[in-house]
């Protein structure tokens, strides 16, 4: 009877456990089948019958949820991350995700009518980069990577479009503006928040 | 030919005056992090790079980019696409060449299929059927043959006059390119120049007008437009290149 009990009393707390994705590292098929995921979502957006409003705002929402932004403004700063206070890291962050969002959800008129084809994914430093090439309309096929986080649940940490590395290009944007401002990370915040505001 | 040499004595007293104190300050030495940025950047000659970018953004505004944007609005896709194919086949001899010193047999042959294939069936160039026919199009050059031998890394960056991103290698580069295309040496006189300039000019405008969105938007999104262009051109260079390293088909490597 007590085991009986006891069994009972645990039931909920064991299916809630089967419902937890393990926190086990990411292997190069699921992050292939996240990125297929992602490249889905993307395209429905842009291929749906919303407006270009609604559509922006959808397209927001899949990259809050599939891109850890928060690692990517990180690795924006570079070194100046550490010089950074508390308060400008968090000024700094929100005002990034605000930036990359605004600029990649205003390109979703460009999506429409892509397809794409997945190629192989592979570990590469930590992370894994799963290949694909998109093909637009009247345009060369694209080929890009994209990189997806080994730990944790699977997120985008940065995507290699023909070659060049979206966060390693925004680094080098950031640290020239700092180093022609005298490494003040606020003069960034500023430029950031004009950029965030603009249009 | 003669020209861009007119051009380039032109130039090269400016150049030689803005070079006197125009190379970038180093970081302090006690800073470590900053040094390590300054060499990855590799960009001794910023200042003098920058005042370059200045003056090929200054004619690109005012005289390319409003070209290439009556160029899209007014030139039909299809007959801009037949440009686009007639100066790819121009291209392909030096291409070839460039594919054949790299010892990379399954490029040079497509390169050679397509230079067949598309000067007679293709109409001389202006349609591309060797795409088609299962032998796409790529390009070469001679700072990628040199990269290729591993005999010089790019170097330091460099903005060139009037075309752009590159190094010390490709810049090179492109003079030995302009040495092996035939166009430079067959013929002379007033026509041959004037298709010479045609060719540049139209290639100029026509490149020029694929990229109108992108530069738009690099321009607008940047905050510092040059060095973002700057670790752009590397990155994607670097990425060509390697590409070409690694493409061991139809080599003794590839069948061992």
């Amino acid at each position: 009877m007590t085991t009986r009990r006891r069994f009972l009393a645990a039931a909920p707390a064991l299916f809630a456990l089967s419902q937890v994705r393990p926190a086990v590292a990411a292997d190069p098929d699921s992050a292939a089948a996240f990125v297929d995921q992602l490249l889905r979502e993307l395209l429905a957006i842009a291929n749906g019958s919303q407006t270009a409003a609604e559509k922006r705002g959808a397209l927001a929402g899949v990259v809050e949820a599939r891109v850890d932004l928060d690692a990517v403004a990180r690795f924006c700063l570079g070194r100046f991350w550490r010089t950074a206070t508390p308060q400008q890291q968090a000024d700094y962050t929100q005002l990034f995700r605000r930036v990359l969002i605004k600029n990649i959800s205003e390109k979703v008129g460009e999506y429409q009518g892509v397809t794409y084809t997945l190629g192989r994914a592979v570990k590469r430093e930590g992370d894994i980069a799963v290949a694909s090439v998109l093909n637009r309309p009247g345009n060369a096929p694209n080929k890009v990577d994209w990189v997806v986080e080994a730990e944790g649940a699977p997120k985008v940490i940065d995507v290699i479009a023909e070659g060049t590395s979206l966060r390693l290009t925004q680094r080098s944007d950031y640290s020239a503006y700092l180093a022609r401002n005298g490494n003040n990370v606020q003069a960034l915040i500023d430029a950031l928040k004009q950029q965030a505001t603009a249009g | 030919m003669r020209a861009p040499f007119r051009t380039a004595l032109l130039i090269l007293p400016l150049m030689a005056t803005m070079l006197l104190g125009a190379c970038a300050t180093a970081p302090d030495a006690s800073d470590a992090e900053a040094v390590a940025d300054f060499k990855a950047t590799n960009d001794p000659l910023e200042p003098l790079n920058r005042a370059v970018y200045e003056i090929n953004d200054g004619i690109d505004v005012v005289i390319l980019r409003p070209l290439a944007l009556a160029y899209r609005a007014v030139v039909p896709d299809p007959a801009r696409q037949g440009v686009r194919n007639v100066l790819d086949n121009l291209a392909a001899p030096v291409v070839l060449a460039n594919d054949m010193m790299q010892g990379k047999p399954k490029r040079a042959g497509d390169t050679l299929m397509r230079l067949v294939i598309n000067s007679t069936l293709g109409v001389a160039g202006l349609f591309d059927v060797a795409t088609g026919m299962g032998y796409p199009q790529h390009s070469s050059d001679f700072g990628m043959t040199l990269a290729v031998w591993g005999l010089f890394d790019g170097g330091p960056y460099l903005m060139l006059p009037l075309f752009g991103p590159s190094n010390p290698r490709d810049a090179a580069g492109r003079g030995a390119d302009m040495a092996l295309d035939p166009f430079t040496w067959i013929g002379q006189g007033s026509t041959v120049k004037a298709l010479g300039y045609a060719r540049s000019g139209s290639d100029a405008v026509d490149t020029r007008s694929r990229y109108i969105d992108e530069v738009d938007k690099l321009k607008a999104q940047a905050l510092d437009p040059y060095a973002t262009l700057r670790s752009l051109h590397r990155q994607n260079r670097k990425a060509t290149i390697d590409e070409v390293i690694a493409d061991d088909r139809g080599t003794a490597a590839k069948r061992r």
